[in-house]
């Protein structure tokens, strides 16, 4: 976990295998991973594809970035300390046009206007030097 | 939902020629008890059992425990050994969540079955409420959501429950008010219950107007966090007769698990997770050769009211999406259609994973729950759900032989 002395959240745990998806981050790109064997996409990332084909080719395909509210909470609790005046944030898992679900937060509106369904879009949030989060807002 | 599931026949004979029963249960307090270890709560527990069964520590020869969630060991059920003074001859420590207690008699009934025991002790103890640092809690809070791709988002376990909560809202068309008829039920046993923690009368308007912990669910809607041990012994119908136990015995019926995901990234739709559900449901019924009509008392996962919903639909009790207002009508109480958690549940009684659950399941099955007595009741069922409605088990308890 990075050392970063105005950002006290919980920061990515990287293993090697994601290395890409977070690189691609930093670059403000956001890639989903897709085995070669079926060109099936998976999410999250994975050193083996979890199909059938338990295949270790894998692709890294840049996403469109557009996505769908699958659901979502507004949460008026954090889970540590650091969360203190966040407070109403929303968690959402959107489902991006590539199919796969992703955990984010929706940002850039009021939680009360966050609904099922809704259209969303990438933006990134370089949190640190050394990560960036992808994060979804509604789109134009 | 009815699907076709392997090894059905193969898993009733088994049940039906080994009898196994549940023949001696024990609980200790439950509640805000600081001047007692992880490790204190399971003796005590234990020893309630053995002392509830009318045998001999010795008499033990299996051994299944689960996990701490303050005193974290490798090993947890040789370091319960160790403590306790057991030299098992088989042992195992089941960690699946909520999914564990239930998990443990069906691990004890597999041991035995297959002849590595013949009374084996079946334990939880944890002093989660006065135990646990707030590290711990973060640990907790962490371990339910992936590390790396959401827990950066602030998820939080209640938060993982209101995602769920929040699409079954959308798909189904429900309320709030049926969440929280879930907790109100729930208030209502544990009023009849002597050792439960929470016993004042609850409303709906209560629940709703509780603060708001990961919209849309409230405070109420949240399981309690306590303190305390719980114990079963499973043996067999006639190792139980050589013992001279004179309890009446809840028979093993049936016992399955169900999995659907470990984090909710993975997870496609609502029917995943009834897929799940049903899974673990069918399996236990299948091999009871019974169907979700002849329960008599239920025992659900109640962590957060919306697991109660998706369990009474996963399992085949009321059609999808039914739930809500099956709760909302009280349907769930004691002498009406299906009594549910008569103990009061984790939302009320005590948080012990499912402990309590089949603790309780045992009771209706005795005749000796006391004001909370299902009349007449014969078969019960337990379901636990670990992870965020991830991972599931079921047992179908009998008070009669498997026939």
């Amino acid at each position: 976990m990075a050392e970063n002395k105005t950002y006290e959240k919980p920061l990515p745990d990287f293993r090697p295998e994601t290395k890409p998806y977070w690189d691609a981050c930093k670059r403000h790109e956001l890639v989903i991973p897709r085995s070669k064997a079926t060109g099936e996409f998976f999410f999250y990332p994975r050193a083996i594809s979890p199909g059938n084909d338990m295949s270790e080719d894998i692709e890294w395909v840049k996403a469109s970035g557009k996505a769908k509210v699958w659901t979502y909470s507004i949460h008026y609790m954090g889970p540590t300390k650091a969360y203190k005046n966040d407070p109403p944030y929303v968690v959402a898992l959107v489902e991006t046009s590539e199919g796969v679900k992703m955990m984010t937060n929706i940002v850039d509106c009021d939680p009360k206007d966050v609904r099922i369904g809704m259209d969303v879009e990438v933006v990134f949030d370089d949190v640190t030097d050394e990560v960036t989060l992808p994060k979804f807002k509604p789109a134009k | 939902m009815a699907t076709s599931i392997p090894r059905v026949k193969e898993a009733r004979e088994v049940l039906k020629k080994n009898k196994i029963v549940i023949a001696g249960i024990g609980e200790t307090e439950q509640g805000k008890i600081p001047d007692k270890s992880s490790f204190h709560f399971l003796s005590l527990a234990s020893k309630l059992a053995i002392e509830d069964a009318g045998i001999k520590k010795s008499d033990v020869d299996g051994l299944v425990t689960a996990f701490s969630l303050v005193e974290h060991t490798f090993m947890h059920c040789t370091t319960f050994a160790d403590y306790f003074g057991l030299r098992p001859r088989f042992f195992s420590s089941v960690a699946v969540g909520g999914a564990t207690a239930v998990w443990m008699a069906a691990e004890a009934a597999m041991a035995i079955a297959s002849g590595q025991a013949e009374v084996v002790l079946c334990v939880r103890g944890d002093n989660t409420l006065s135990g646990i640092s707030s590290s711990g809690m973060v640990a907790l809070i962490r371990e339910m959501c992936h590390a790396e791709f959401e827990f950066p988002y602030g998820l939080t376990t209640p938060g993982g429950y209101a995602l769920a909560a929040q699409r079954y809202l959308h798909d189904f068309g429900a309320t709030r008010e049926h969440f929280a008829a879930v907790a109100v039920t729930m208030r209502k046993h544990a009023a009849l219950k002597e050792n439960a923690m929470n016993k004042e009368p609850l409303t709906i308007e209560e629940v709703m107007s509780s603060r708001v912990i990961a919209d849309p669910l409230t405070k109420y809607d949240c399981s309690i966090i306590s303190d305390g041990g719980a114990a079963f012994i499973v043996t067999t119908e006639a190792k139980a007769k050589e013992l001279g136990i004179k309890n009446p015995l809840a028979y093993l019926w049936g016992m399955g698990q169900g999995y659907s995901h470990q984090y909710l990234t993975s997870l496609r739709d609502l029917d995943q997770i009834y897929n799940a559900i049903n899974n673990s449901g069918q399996k236990a019924f299948q091999t009871a050769g019974i169907g979700p009509k002849d329960v008599d008392v239920a025992f659900l996962y109640d962590c957060f009211t919306i697991t109660v919903l998706l369990e009474l639909e996963g399992l085949g009790f009321v059609p999808k999406g039914e739930g809500g207002p099956f709760a909302l009508e009280g349907r769930m109480e004691i002498g009406k259609d299906l009594p549910v958690n008569t103990h009061g549940g984790l939302l009320s009684q005590a948080h012990l994973g499912a402990m309590h659950h089949v603790v309780e399941a045992t009771l209706q099955l005795r005749g000796a729950a006391g004001p909370r007595q299902v009349k007449d009741a014969k078969v019960a069922l337990v379901h636990g759900n670990g992870g965020i409605v991830s991972a599931h088990s079921t047992i179908v308890l009998g008070k009669e032989p498997l026939s």
